[in-house]
């Protein structure tokens, strides 16, 4: 543990149309030992607002990770993934590309798109716990960040 | 008289001579009658249309010719020859005519031709020069191919149809395989969770219930996943390169160590051959056949050999076990998809397996089959064709 725990929230950013893996993701957080403030977007265009503080979402915080669905309404994964990738105030949030797309053009594109991580949403519920559980460990409690933007609200 | 006589006797001889040729003559007049009777009769009675023509028009024509083109041989007599080709074919016709006249052209030439019904019929023909009353001229041979073009349209037809349909029904399946994924992820999920939340605090239906509807959920997405796996034999296939089958079956071994140190099989091998394939989809294959080799197993442990024999210009493969067995009534239908012999209690798996074996070996033009008795094990084959100058 580094301390992050009793420290402030992890500010996750879900950007996912799916309310049901919405909810599952929710679910599988529930259980994390990280104490974290899961914010929900369904479109890419949200996404791009909420990122950059936009309308209502003027006092959104800067997330400290993105969990981002390739195949979104309005404006796809990948727009989003190159908005941020090319954005110097938020192209140090690690971006984790989770989807139900197994093909490997779609892989192949977004590791070019500098997505920090691609998983596939496994079919299995145990699987998919596990797999938020991962990202969870992996992104915010052994990966060290760059601590810019965490005192930007 | 000297002189004389020697002039009579030359007389004579040259008489005697003269009579000779005359006969000759006169055998050859016949000859002549004879052969250009021949040349009547072939000229009728053949079943190719035949034709002389003299500064591009017809002089003369057989029976069958008039038969195909629908016109008497005086309606002809005397038109031009190109007057009968459909107009857009002129001059290709024209063209070939020439080059084959010329010795620069072996081979008949198609082209249609308008009949006196106004029917459009695809004829072949060849020409050659010939002398036709001290006068060169043309034979034309032509023959009637409309039914064959007819033939070779409708074919065409069916084959373009049949890769169309075979191409829509690959990718139905993986349309179908794959978008059937996500609500079935689902339904899996949420069915999960309820075991996993209330699990116990419902009552005893409900455990049973949601039981069932989790395994039918996990049933449905290994089907699913089977399917894809199974349209991805065409659709991700790779292009083939020369791949070493030790190696190939070297690796199917390590993909299956587990399965094969649990059973305790003992799997061995003759030397395989180096082939012209796609290196994954052998090693599926490979696997599949193996993998079945060792599920369907008595109560001994497995034994099972793999080899390969070259017949003429391609690889016979064989996988021989000591297992089960097939009765040879299921010997077609166990390639299909989905086809299944035993409970699921009894031997796990979708029944996918050997049609994608099937789908494997046909996209390599080759054929798989299986010989085998009920309790006396199976040997599963498969054809592969050998590539120019291998090892053995």
């Amino acid at each position: 543990m580094n301390g992050q725990t009793v420290g402030r929230p992890i500010e996750i950013l879900l950007v996912e149309d799916n309310p049901g893996d919405v909810r599952l993701t929710v679910e599988a957080l529930k259980d994390g030992k990280v104490y974290n403030n899961l914010h929900v977007v369904k479109d890419g265009m949200e996404a791009t607002a909420f990122l950059h503080r936009e309308g209502k979402y003027e006092d959104a915080p800067h997330p400290d990770l993105i969990l981002l669905d390739l195949n979104l309404p309005k404006k796809d994964g990948h727009e989003v993934l190159t908005e941020i990738k090319e954005d110097p105030m938020l192209k140090h949030i690690p971006v984790v590309v989770l989807t139900g797309s197994e093909s490997e053009e779609d892989i192949l594109k977004t590791y070019n798109l500098r997505a920090n991580c691609y998983i596939t949403k496994p079919i299995d519920l145990e699987h998919f716990i596990m797999v938020v559980k991962s990202i969870e460990d992996f992104w915010l409690t052994i990966v060290k960040l760059p601590s810019e933007g965490r005192n930007g609200r | 008289m000297k002189d004389i006589d020697k002039t009579k006797e030359q007389l004579i001889d040259e008489l005697a001579e003269m009579r000779l040729r005359i006969a000759e003559l006169e055998a050859g007049k016949t000859e002549l009658k004879q052969s250009e009777e021949l040349f009547r009769i072939l000229f009728h009675s053949s079943p190719i249309g035949i034709y002389i023509a003299q500064d591009g028009r017809f002089r003369f024509l057989g029976h069958q010719f008039a038969r195909i083109t629908g016109y008497n041989e005086d309606e002809l007599i005397g038109i031009s020859s190109l007057n009968l080709v459909l107009p857009e074919d002129r001059n290709a016709v024209r063209e070939n005519a020439v080059k084959m006249l010329k010795g620069e052209r072996s081979s008949g030439y198609e082209f249609r031709i308008i009949t006196k019904r106004a029917e459009t019929k695809w004829v072949m023909e060849t020409v050659a020069p010939v002398f036709y009353q001290r006068r060169r001229a043309t034979l034309g041979n032509l023959v009637d191919i409309t039914e064959r073009k007819q033939t070779e349209k409708e074919l065409k037809q069916i084959m373009a149809e049949m890769t169309c349909s075979n191409t829509e029904l690959e990718q139905f399946a993986h349309v179908v395989s794959h978008d059937l994924q996500e609500p079935l992820r689902m339904v899996s999920s949420y069915t999960q969770l309820l075991a996993r939340r209330y699990h116990g605090k419902l009552d005893g239906d409900a455990d049973e219930f949601i039981a069932y509807a989790v395994d039918g959920a996990n049933r449905m997405q290994v089907l699913l996943s089977d399917l894809l796996d199974y349209s991805r034999v065409g659709t991700r296939g790779k292009p083939f390169k020369v791949i070493y089958c030790e190696d190939v079956f070297d690796q199917a071994m390590a993909n299956m160590k587990l399965a094969i140190e649990e059973s305790g099989a003992v799997v061995s091998h003759d030397p395989l051959p180096i082939i012209m394939a796609d290196e994954g989809q052998l090693v599926q294959l490979f696997q599949n056949l193996i993998g079945n080799a060792v599920k369907f197993r008595n109560q001994e442990p497995p034994r099972i050999h793999v080899s390969a024999e070259k017949r003429r210009n391609e690889w016979v493969f064989s996988v021989r076990d000591n297992g089960i067995g097939i009765d040879p009534q299921h010997a077609q239908s166990i390639f299909e998809i989905f086809r299944r012999l035993h409970a699921r209690e009894e031997y796990p798996g979708t029944g996918m397996g050997l049609a994608i074996c099937k789908k494997i070996v046909e996209r390599h033009g080759g054929q798989i089959w299986v010989q085998s008795q009920s309790g006396e094990g199976s040997t599963f084959y498969f054809i592969i064709r050998a590539t120019e100058g291998e090892s053995p």
